[in-house]
Formats: structure tokens, C-alpha cells, sequence
């Protein structure tokens, strides 16, 4: 009996507390307080940290610092013709990409054309007439006009890029190869300037010695008191001319070195005002030549997809607004494709500008496969970020609705008041990947 | 039993008000958020954007022609301010306009909402009243927008401090010249370690070790002063009654702007 009533008494008592903590909502925060007014924040950084996917997502940042770090380390230099055969590689792969997005530009329009016509061919003869009668063939016609105005104007786009990107490329290469020669010209420069500067070092030294004893003899002379005062003038005088005697011959050599560096500066500046000039001839000539290369591809291109007669003959209007529909459906994929193409293309000429100006000593970070693995390992970064950042809004949300909170910030400044939401959304968190 | 339940019920009431604390103060609810990227997105913003990314990339080149026939560091830096404020200039002129109308549209949105702040919508994870909309549709429409009349706008709970004024503190900027000393020393240790990795994996633990290494030392350098700054601005906050204080890059419109106190409580 005593037992049964014992047990009685503890359930009476769980039963207390289990009200007790219905009745305070849960938490041990008065959310409606003078010190919380229903604001909380979140320390989405903290938050982010106590992630359980959060090891992933540092070992992604670990990855991305690795390659950005290698990008920054100092790598041997490369001379001249290890810089022109790279430059070729890089022109190739360029031309490579170009040739790349025309083929794709122009089988997708004749691809769209032919799937234009089937369409237009089933629809003329499902409104009951002849296809050729219908003058499909001009209609045909038309589409490929329409097509190719697009691809002209698209090729006319890709080449002024082109043009503007090859002209960018040999100013900067200009740019670089004036500096590297402006450098040269200057080391050898001064490197005659310090042999002279130590010549004018060595004979003022040479002098001193040879005059020493003399210089002595004066100088003994002078600190002798019992000299009258011509004796001291004539001393003095003798020490004087001597000292004279040595500058002169310091200052006639340092003239001579003057006029010889000022001669020497002349002839570097001409020597390399000439290498500067034949080396833009050459450049200038490679631009011209790539330009016009391309010029004649863009040429070509534009030759093969063909110009064509407008459209005519009279069709019922419903017919013709279901072939304007037909045409219209066509023109956009094929426009979608012919741009992703050229953007795939950027993509390729953007890297590849970086691996020119990488290879002319400018610091442009990761480049070629480096900089394509950094890019998916951004991505994947950025996507794994969201995800988790996701997941901590849905139970930062959950938990103010279920709390009762007016508004939750993002990450504060300071606190004087409002709840930190931060341990209860990470305690959720844990809880959920248990 | 009916009885005990109820007085259950009672006694567990009684605790509950004892666990609660005595004054109940009204909720916040004056917060309001702002899409910065929707109206970023209006036709007359993005022509705006549009031309001025035009005129840099033309200005680009003038300049980089420009510093090319530079003679001297001097000239270099003249060379570079001119073109900034021409830079200024054009952006002033194109997209100033249009920015003073939307400044107005959220002012007048926030008085009519009797809102006290309006902030990025990035900060707000839960509640508050977003205007985008209604800032859109104002500054959509053509009627001309008045300006709210002065001290219509309530005294709002939360703070702002200028993070960036307060970094430009000479303590923060020693320590960062430090750090960014140590990173300079560090970088040729773990360079040469880089280049002893056999394979990726190894790559990534150098890293992660010289990340440690600099998350390290700034943790000793930059965490006090962090922590100093907070403590200020917790002070601050508690003295003008704040509740919580935020970044003013976040902060569009309204708030109490505690960044001089916060500086002279960090001064004293």
C-alpha cells in the first residue's frame, strides 16, 4: 500500500514538472521580456562551424588555398624562346577554340534548318497542301537567311572581341619586352657608371698615397711653432696645391667618364629604341596577320552558311502565324546554343589571356587545368556553403516559430539584449545527424 | 483526482510565474528589410550600371595610356586621382538621380510603416517587414516623392557601428601590418614545404597547416582587440538602452548610429 502510494506521489510530482515546463514554452527564455522584445540572432559563423558537413567544406577551402598558394610561389623565369614557343601553344589552342565554336555554330544551323523544314513541311501538310506548291523552299530559304543574319551578326560580335583581345595581347606584350629591354639598357648602364665610380675611387687613392710622405713632411712642418708667418703661408700653400694637384687629376678623369657615360647612354638608348622599334614591327606584323586570318575564317563562315531570297508566296494566315511559330521556336535554340558556344569560347579565351599575361610576368593567379580544377572546386565550395547555410535558416526558422520570436538577425555586431539562438540551433543540428 | 489535476494545474502555473521575469515589455516590431538586389535590378539602375561600366572600360584605357607616359610615382598618383574623379563624376551623374529617389522611396515607405530601421534583407533570417515591393512600386511611380517631415521617424532599439571607421584605428592597423608581416615570413617555409609535396593530399595538409599557422597568430594579434571593441560597443549599447547593434554596411536606412561613442569609449 505504503509503495503504491510512493509511486502515486512521483508520478504526481513528474507530472508537476512536465506542466510546469509546458506552461514556460519549452525554454528557459522569456522571449517577451524587457532584455529579449522577441529579437534573437544567430552566429551564422559559429553555426556554420558546428555543421556536421562543415569538415567538408574546410577541406574544399583547404584544396582552393592550395592551388591559389601555388598560383603565388615564385617560378623559375623563362627566356625569350621559351616565351615564344608557349606564346605558339597558346595561339593554337586560341585558333583551336575559335575553330571549335564556328563548327558548333554552323552544325547546329543546319541542324535547326533541316528541323524547321520537317516541321514546316508537316504543318503545310497537315493544313492540307502541297509543300512545294506552299513555296516551302523559299520559306526554307528564309529561315536560313534569318539564321545566318544571326550568325554574321554573332560573328561580327566575336571578331571585334577578337580584334580588341589580339590588340590588348601585343600591346602588353610590347609593354613587356620595352621593359625588359629598358632594364637591360639600364643594368649595363649603370654597371659602367659604378667601374668609373670606382676608377675616380682608385686613383683619388692612389694619389693620396703617392703624396703622403710629402703631405707629412707639410703637415709636420705646420705644427711646428717656431715657424714665422710666411714660413706657415708657404706651407700651407704647398699643402693646398697639393691637395689641389690630386682633385684636379679626380675631376679631369670624372669629366672624361662623364662625357664617355653620357655617349654610352646615347648609344643604349638608340641600340634599344631600335630593338624596341623591330620588335613592334614584328609584333605589329603578327597582329596584322592574326587579324586578318581570322578576318578570312569569319569570311569563310559567313560564305558557307549562305545568303538566300526572302520568303514569299501566299499562305492561309493561319497556316503562316503557325510557320511565324515554327520559326520563331527554331531561331531561339538556335540562338541559346550559339550562345552558350561563344560563351564556352570566352570561357576558353579568358583563361588562355591569363596564361599570355602569366606568361609575360604579370600575376594573375591560377591558370589553364589549374584555374578550371579551382573553378569546380568553387563551385562546389559555394554549393556546399549554401547548403548548410540553408539548413541553418530552416531551424533558425523553425526554432523563432516555435519560440516565438518577432525577428532573428544574422550575425551582430554586439548584444545587449535579444536571445542567442546560435547553441539551440546547433544543439538542433547535432541532434538531427545523430 | 479531478481535483489534483487542477490544483496540478495551479501549482504549475504559480512556477511558471516565478521562472518568468516580472516586466513584460512590448515585442520589436518596427524592423523592416530591403532587397538591395531587386532594386539593383530596376530597368533604370541597370542602364545606369550599364553605361557606367562602358565609360570605365573606356576610362580604363585612357588610364593605363595615361600612367604609361608617367614619369614619376607623383605623376602616377595625380594621374590616378584624376581619373577617379572622373570616375566619381560619371557615376554621380548617372546613377545619382536615380539612387536620391530610391534614398527618398525608402524613407517615405519606412515613415508611413512607422518603421525605426530598415536593413539588408541578407541580415534578416527570420520576421521583420519587408518594403521591398512598396519601395519599387514608389520609386515606380511618377508622382514625386516628399520627403517625411523631421523626427517622424521612431527611436529605433537597434544600433549601427561603422566596422570599417573602427579598423581604421591605428592599434588595428599596427597589428594588421604585423600579420601581414608574419604572413610574409611564413610564406617561403611553407612554399618550400609546398614544393616537397608528393600529391594533392600532402598539398592540402601544408595548407592546412600554414592556415592554422596564420589563423594562429591572428587569433593573438587581432582577437583582443576584438574583443575590446566589443566590449565598447556592448557598453555603449547598454547605455543607450540598445538592444542588439549591427554593421552600418548593413543598416539601409533609420537605426541609432553609436560609432563616435563606441570610438570614444575605445579612446578612453
Amino acid at each position: 500500500m505504503s509503495r503504491t502510494r510512493s509511486i502515486s506521489r512521483r508520478a504526481y510530482l513528474a507530472g508537476v514538472i512536465l506542466a510546469t515546463a509546458a506552461l514556460c514554452g519549452c525554454s528557459r527564455v522569456d522571449v517577451h521580456s524587457q532584455s529579449v522584445r522577441g529579437v534573437a540572432y544567430v552566429r551564422v559563423d559559429d553555426a556554420i562551424k558546428a555543421d556536421p558537413l562543415y569538415p567538408q567544406l574546410q577541406q574544399l577551402n583547404d584544396a582552393i588555398a592550395a592551388i591559389n598558394f601555388e598560383a603565388t610561389l615564385p617560378h623559375a623565369p623563362l627566356s625569350p624562346a621559351q616565351i615564344a614557343a608557349q606564346t605558339r601553344v597558346l595561339n593554337a589552342q586560341l585558333q583551336a577554340a575559335q575553330q571549335r565554336a564556328n563548327a558548333i555554330i554552323q552544325s547546329k544551323q543546319q541542324s535547326y534548318e533541316k528541323q524547321e523544314h520537317d516541321a514546316d513541311v508537316a504543318a503545310v501538310k497537315a493544313a492540307g497542301l502541297d509543300p512545294a506548291a506552299a513555296g516551302l523552299g523559299q520559306q526554307m530559304n528564309a529561315t536560313s537567311q534569318a539564321q545566318a543574319q544571326a550568325a554574321a551578326r554573332a560573328a561580327q560580335q566575336g571578331y571585334i572581341q577578337y580584334q580588341r583581345s589580339v590588340v590588348a595581347q601585343d600591346n602588353a606584350a610590347l609593354l613587356s619586352i620595352e621593359k625588359s629591354l629598358g632594364k637591360a639598357a639600364d643594368d649595363k648602364y649603370r654597371a659602367l657608371a659604378e667601374q668609373y665610380q670606382q676608377d675616380e675611387n682608385d686613383l683619388a687613392l692612389r694619389l693620396a698615397q703617392q703624396d703622403a710622405p710629402t703631405r707629412m713632411s707639410l703637415q709636420t712642418k705646420m705644427n711646428t711653432l717656431a715657424l714665422s708667418a710666411d714660413e706657415r703661408k708657404s706651407v700651407t700653400d704647398q699643402l693646398n696645391a697639393l691637395n689641389k694637384k690630386e682633385t684636379d687629376q679626380v675631376n679631369a678623369l670624372r669629366a672624361q667618364h662623364a662625357v664617355s657615360l653620357a655617349a654610352y647612354r646615347k648609344q643604349l638608348s638608340t641600340q634599344t629604341t631600335a630593338q624596341i622599334a623591330k620588335q613592334q614591327a614584328a609584333i605589329q606584323s603578327e597582329t596584322n596577320a592574326k587579324l586578318s586570318q581570322r578576318r578570312d575564317q569569319v569570311g569563310a563562315q559567313l560564305r558557307g552558311l549562305g545568303a538566300a531570297p526572302v520568303a514569299g508566296g501566299s499562305l492561309p494566315p493561319d497556316l503562316r502565324q503557325r510557320l511565324a511559330q515554327i520559326h520563331q521556336n527554331y531561331a531561339a535554340k538556335f540562338q541559346a546554343d550559339a550562345q552558350q558556344a561563344v560563351v564556352e569560347y570566352n570561357q576558353t579565351k579568358n583563361d588562355l589571356d591569363r596564361q599570355f599575361e602569366a606568361l609575360h610576368g604579370e600575376d594573375v593567379g591560377a591558370t589553364g587545368a589549374a584555374a578550371k580544377q579551382l573553378q569546380d572546386l568553387q563551385k562546389r565550395h559555394d554549393a556546399l556553403q549554401a547548403q548548410i547555410q540553408a539548413q541553418i535558416q530552416r531551424v533558425a526558422v523553425a526554432l523563432a516559430k516555435k519560440m516565438g520570436f518577432t525577428v532573428v538577425f544574422d550575425n551582430v555586431t554586439a548584444a545587449n539584449g535579444g536571445y542567442d539562438l546560435t547553441n539551440d540551433i546547433i544543439h538542433d543540428l547535432e541532434s538531427q545527424h545523430e | 483526482m479531478k481535483k489534483r489535476v487542477i490544483s496540478t494545474l495551479l501549482l504549475a502555473a504559480g512556477l511558471a510565474g516565478l521562472v518568468s521575469p516580472a516586466a513584460i515589455a512590448a515585442d520589436l516590431t518596427d524592423v523592416g528589410y530591403i532587397d538591395q538586389s531587386a532594386l539593383g535590378a530596376l530597368p533604370g539602375f541597370v542602364s545606369a550600371n550599364q553605361q557606367l561600366a562602358a565609360y570605365k572600360a573606356q576610362l580604363d584605357r585612357q588610364f593605363a595610356a595615361a600612367v604609361r607616359k608617367a614619369r614619376t610615382d607623383a605623376d602616377k598618383q595625380r594621374i590616378s586621382m584624376q581619373f577617379q574623379q572622373e570616375y566619381s563624376d560619371k557615376q554621380n551623374e548617372l546613377v545619382g538621380p536615380l539612387y536620391q529617389r530610391t534614398q527618398m522611396a525608402i524613407a517615405a515607405v519606412s515613415t508611413s510603416k512607422k518603421l525605426s530601421i530598415v536593413v539588408d534583407r541578407r541580415i534578416v533570417i527570420y520576421g521583420g517587414q519587408d518594403i521591398t515591393s512598396d519601395v519599387i512600386n514608389t520609386v515606380r511611380s511618377p508622382a514625386a516623392i516628399s520627403a517625411p517631415q523631421a523626427n517622424s521617424q521612431p527611436t529605433s532599439s537597434i544600433g549601427f557601428v561603422d566596422q570599417s571607421a573602427l579598423a581604421n584605428s591605428q592599434d588595428v592597423k599596427t597589428a594588421s601590418d604585423e600579420l601581414q608581416k608574419y604572413e610574409q615570413s611564413q610564406q617561403p617555409i611553407y612554399a618550400a614545404r609546398f614544393k616537397d609535396a608528393r600529391n594533392d593530399v600532402d598539398k592540402q595538409e601544408v595548407m592546412a597547416d600554414y592556415n592554422k599557422a596564420i589563423q594562429d597568430e591572428q587569433n593573438k594579434l587581432l582577437n583582443p582587440l576584438v574583443a575590446q571593441t566589443k566590449k565598447a560597443t556592448a557598453g555603449v549599447a547598454k547605455s543607450k538602452n540598445l538592444l542588439l547593434v549591427i554593421d552600418r554596411a548593413d543598416v539601409v536606412y533609420g537605426g541609432t548610429d553609436i560609432t563616435q561613442d563606441v570610438q570614444n569609449a575605445l579612446n578612453k
